[in-house]
């Protein structure tokens, strides 16, 4: 035991000093072309790669209400044709060169994220600006990949529940908030979006004063930034005003969604609360606390419901911050006999954050870990690219990156205190979902609160009503 | 022959100009040693950020299981972070974590890898946990009970509460009739239930021992201190006996074999598998290319008419397994609800019966090998990937320097070595087909057919 104290205090001091050469943000170039995009390019010669992130402002808050899923739609058909290319043909195109081209849809925004060796630099700018610019939208294309994320939707519920737990999750915390939708939208709201809509929406929602184009790697920047500036300096701006967004009111007191998945022999939990934004001020306490509560192996979550009690295979918490406020969230799973014994344990266990809070020699190891793994997020071009357009996006500037590693060393066991008083949920004041074999757990479920229930075969996210 | 030889020299000078099968940068810096004990040590330093990857590569996985104790390498995956006769339960992750190091591990049928993600100044720290629990594992029956839970838990996870997890348990188990690959890496329930601590020491003494495992070390370390480490802290652990080889081969599959699951579900699956190679196979690399020719991206074969223009599947993957022996190519389909998996299944066998006539265009070829070559570099630029594919090459595909002849590997496939290939493989008799129908197709969509 001796032997382990000083081995920690030792490495520990060690790491102290590895934090101070933490990694740092590389130059970059800033310009902002006249019709409002920003475009932000940071050289990278290591590999012969170049890495791109278009990020457009809106995504799923932008979705017209019951129509939840038309961003995430609209991401998917960018690539399916577009500019000179049929959707065969830009497919070819991309893997003639070993690119690869991806589009995604998030509660805030719609993005493509590109990476293509560096000869390629010319091809992979006119392949994003025609994706941006000149999608084809083809009302065949449309009703293919509607129809497809209808059956993957499907397949999920047959074969990953664990993924869908925070579909449901978000839908009950945040009920007809544009943060509780589902950002690839539900059976029923696919159904229920025309072409026509998705036309509206690509004219109303994305446009030049919206986008914000980062790229690192492989390139110089004198080029990359003429060239870039041709291809996106003639694009008309969005159609409509970015709407605002409401405040989202944390729920005061527990309330429970009850998903019947009769065929599963697990129960799937999710329980959350509304939490903070992404630049919320205190982040280095939160991530600190948060990472101590449910965020890595030896957290008080996974201690026990895995490590102590063998009751699961994961426990685990997280924040998703966003622009306007954000939620956190806890989850697990477990055998449905052992159902009730594991959802106890999850809010016993947020119980004793309240209750004790965290010792200091906690507090130590999980700045020691934050610390330890953040220069592992910024590694490659790819990554850097996305760590600029989230700089950009949600308006924080470089020491966001530099001062990180610095601010973490300065938490305080007060500090993480003060966030478990004010951020994190007390264990009566949760939002919480349960998948699993209602007709073995209903009635045990009843002591949590009120129960809402649905199916997992019905067709939407929430209980009718909500979406 | 010759016009081969030529063709890919003279693609490859073409492409070289432009950095495509440029030298990987740092690959002269790789340093390998094997201590005294027979343990391999392999150090490849990038010091773009102030982190490493430790990888211990142990060869042990299914592969090592008989009847009784399947499951077992994985079921030690979970035990090897359980305490030692030195540190308690939990010791381990507790001091990793307190000096900012991560660490997870995973099972195949081959291997059992360990990982740790760590800031160079815990590199010792890592090293003394490292060997502790190599050296002095602890076998305690009451943590070995609650385990069982956990590994329980997973299994239900990726496997009872998962239709595609059930459906390739099936097929992996029908494919082979006497080579253990049958074995689901996650072991089977009654084995999961019954395993003794017995079988526990036996495995470890057995399998866990320094000769038996390569130890990847690549991050912001110099390879001469990085060496200095793994002698102070590995190489007064004794060598054992090797194990014995798994001496069984899989006989030839003489017909077609099919497994059905009948479920209450909506969305059908398909699942082919075929006997294909072993990672060290010198056609490895024509293997992939034919694969991401059938199914890699929007403009793959497979993608494109059972997807996109018959719309009879939602999704066509594959993947190859690279272990000692030789594995399965694997091709996955998953259906829209409610349809016919005939139809599919012809045209999946269509397409299938085209390469194997006719192979594939120079186009497909080019396209591929460009997917494969970028790919690699993709793979390469993080210290994680390094290891994993340093880790990868150096136990199971032949060495760690053939890593770093890949580039050229592609290069030199020729159309001709993949319609060959595909015509060897890819045939009816070679495969077992895994079907997973709806019992009662769902209301309303029997119009479709």
């Amino acid at each position: 035991m001796k032997t382990i104290l000083t081995a920690l205090l030792f490495f520990c001091s060690a790491c102290a000093f590895a934090a101070d050469n933490g990694v740092k943000v590389p130059p970059f170039e800033r310009v902002q072309l006249g019709n409002g995009t920003v475009v932000l390019l940071m050289e990278r010669h290591d590999v012969p790669l170049i890495a791109i992130t278009a990020v457009v402002r809106g995504g799923a808050v932008t979705d017209p209400v019951g129509e939840s899923g038309v961003a995430s739609l609209l991401a998917g058909l960018l690539q399916k044709g577009a500019g000179s290319r049929d959707a065969v043909q830009f497919a070819e195109t991309v893997a003639s060169v070993g690119g690869q081209l991806d589009t995604a849809a998030s509660t805030e925004s719609i993005s493509v994220s590109g990476s293509f060796l560096a000869r390629d630099q010319q091809l992979m700018v006119e392949l994003v600006a025609d994706m941006l610019q000149r999608p084809r939208l083809e009302l065949a294309q449309f009703e293919t990949l509607r129809a497809r994320q209808i059956e993957f939707i499907r397949a999920a519920k047959e074969s990953d529940l664990e993924a869908l737990a925070p579909i449901y999750g978000a839908s009950h915390l945040f009920g007809g908030h544009p943060y509780g939708r589902s950002v690839d939208g539900s059976e029923a709201s696919l159904a229920a979006i025309k072409h026509a809509d998705l036309q509206r929406y690509y004219q109303d929602q994305l446009g030049a004063d919206r986008l914000i184009i980062t790229v690192a790697g492989d390139f110089k920047t004198a080029q990359l930034k003429q060239r870039l500036s041709r291809a996106f300096s003639g694009w008309r701006k969005a159609g409509t005003a970015l709407p605002s967004i409401p405040k989202a009111e944390r729920v005061a007191t527990r309330r429970v969604l009850l998903v019947d998945a009769p065929e599963s022999v697990q129960s799937y939990f999710w329980a959350g609360n509304v939490a903070v934004a992404k630049s919320d001020p205190r982040r280095p306490a939160l991530d600190v606390t948060n990472t101590l509560f449910g965020g890595r192996f030896t957290s008080m979550l996974n201690t026990e419901l895995r490590i102590r009690t063998g009751l699961s295979y994961s426990a685990n918490s997280h924040f998703d911050r966003l622009l306007q406020t954000g939620h956190w969230e806890m989850g697990s799973f477990t055998q449905t006999q052992t159902s009730i014994q594991a959802l106890d344990l999850m809010l016993a266990t947020l119980d004793k954050l309240h209750e004790s809070g965290l010792e200091p020699t906690l507090v130590q190891s999980g700045k020691s870990y934050v610390q330890g793994q953040f220069p592992l997020a910024l590694e490659t071009a790819a990554q850097w690219a996305t760590q600029l357009a989230t700089l950009e996006f949600y308006g924080l500037d470089r020491r966001y990156i530099d001062d990180y590693s610095r601010q973490l060393g300065a938490v305080t066991p007060a500090d993480a205190k003060k966030v478990i008083d004010e951020v994190f949920p007390p264990s009566s004041a949760l939002a919480i979902v349960v998948i699993g074999n209602a007709a073995a757990i209903r009635d045990s479920l009843r002591k949590y609160g009120p129960i809402t229930e649905m199916k997992l075969a019905d067709p939407t996210f929430g209980p009718v009503g909500t979406e | 022959m010759s016009r081969g030889l030529l063709r890919s020299a003279l693609l490859a000078a073409a492409m070289s100009c432009t950095g495509a099968v440029a030298q990987v940068p740092g690959a002269d810096q790789v340093q390998a040693v094997t201590l005294a004990n027979g343990m391999q040590i392999i150090v490849w330093p990038d010091h773009d950020i102030p982190n490493v990857a430790l990888f211990n590569w142990v060869h042990a996985g299914s592969r090592n299981e008989v009847p009784g104790i399947t499951g077992l390498a994985h079921f030690f995956e979970h035990m090897m972070f359980n305490g030692t006769t030195t540190r308690a339960q939990g010791e381990f992750d507790r001091v990793l974590e307190a000096n900012g190091a991560r660490n997870n591990a995973f099972t195949t049928n081959d291997v059992t890898v360990y990982q740790d993600w760590l800031p160079r100044a815990a590199l010792p720290t890592v090293f003394e946990v490292e060997a502790d629990r190599l050296r002095n594992l602890a076998f305690d029956p009451k943590v070995i009970e609650s385990e069982r839970g956990v590994v329980h838990s997973e299994r239900r996870l990726r496997v009872d509460d998962s239709y595609i997890g059930r459906l390739q348990e099936q097929v992996q188990a029908t494919a082979f009739l006497a080579h253990p690959y049958q074995i689901p890496t996650i072991g089977w329930p009654s084995d999961i239930q019954s395993w003794r601590i017995e079988d526990l020491k036996t495995f470890f003494a057995t399998y866990y021992a320094p000769n038996n495992c390569t130890l990847i070390l690549v991050g912001d370390v110099e390879p001469k201190s990085a060496i200095a480490l793994a002698r102070q802290y590995f190489e007064s652990i004794p060598a054992h006996a090797p194990p014995e080889p798994v001496r069984t081969q899989e006989p030839r599959q003489e017909g077609e074999r099919r497994v059905n699951i009948e479920a209450d579900a909506q969305t059908p699956l398909l699942q082919f598998a075929y006997h294909a190679l072993s990672g060290s196979d010198a056609r490895q690399p024509a293997l992939e290319l034919l694969t991401r020719i059938l199914t890699d991206g929007d403009a793959s074969r497979l993608h494109r008419v059972l997807v996109e223009e018959k719309k009879l599947a939602i999704s066509a993957d594959s993947f190859i397994d690279r272990g000692f022996d030789p594995g399965l190519a694997w091709f996955l389909l998953t259906l829209p609800a409610g349809a016919d998996t005939k139809q599919a299944e012809a045209l999946f066998d269509s397409e299938i019966e085209r390469v194997r006539d006719a192979g594939v265009t120079a186009q497909e070829l080019a396209r591929a090998r460009s997917q494969a070559l970028a790919d690699f570099w993709r793979g390469l630029a993080t210290i994680d990937g390094k290891a994993q594919a340093l880790g990868q090459y150096a136990v199971l595909q032949g060495g760690y320097q053939r890593l770093f002849e890949a580039p050229r590997a592609y290069e030199s496939v020729t159309a001709d070595d993949i319609r060959k290939l595909a015509a060897d493989l890819l045939r009816p008799g070679n495969r077992t087909v895994g079907v997973l129908t709806a019992a009662t197709p769902p209301g309303g969509q029997g119009d479709s057919r």
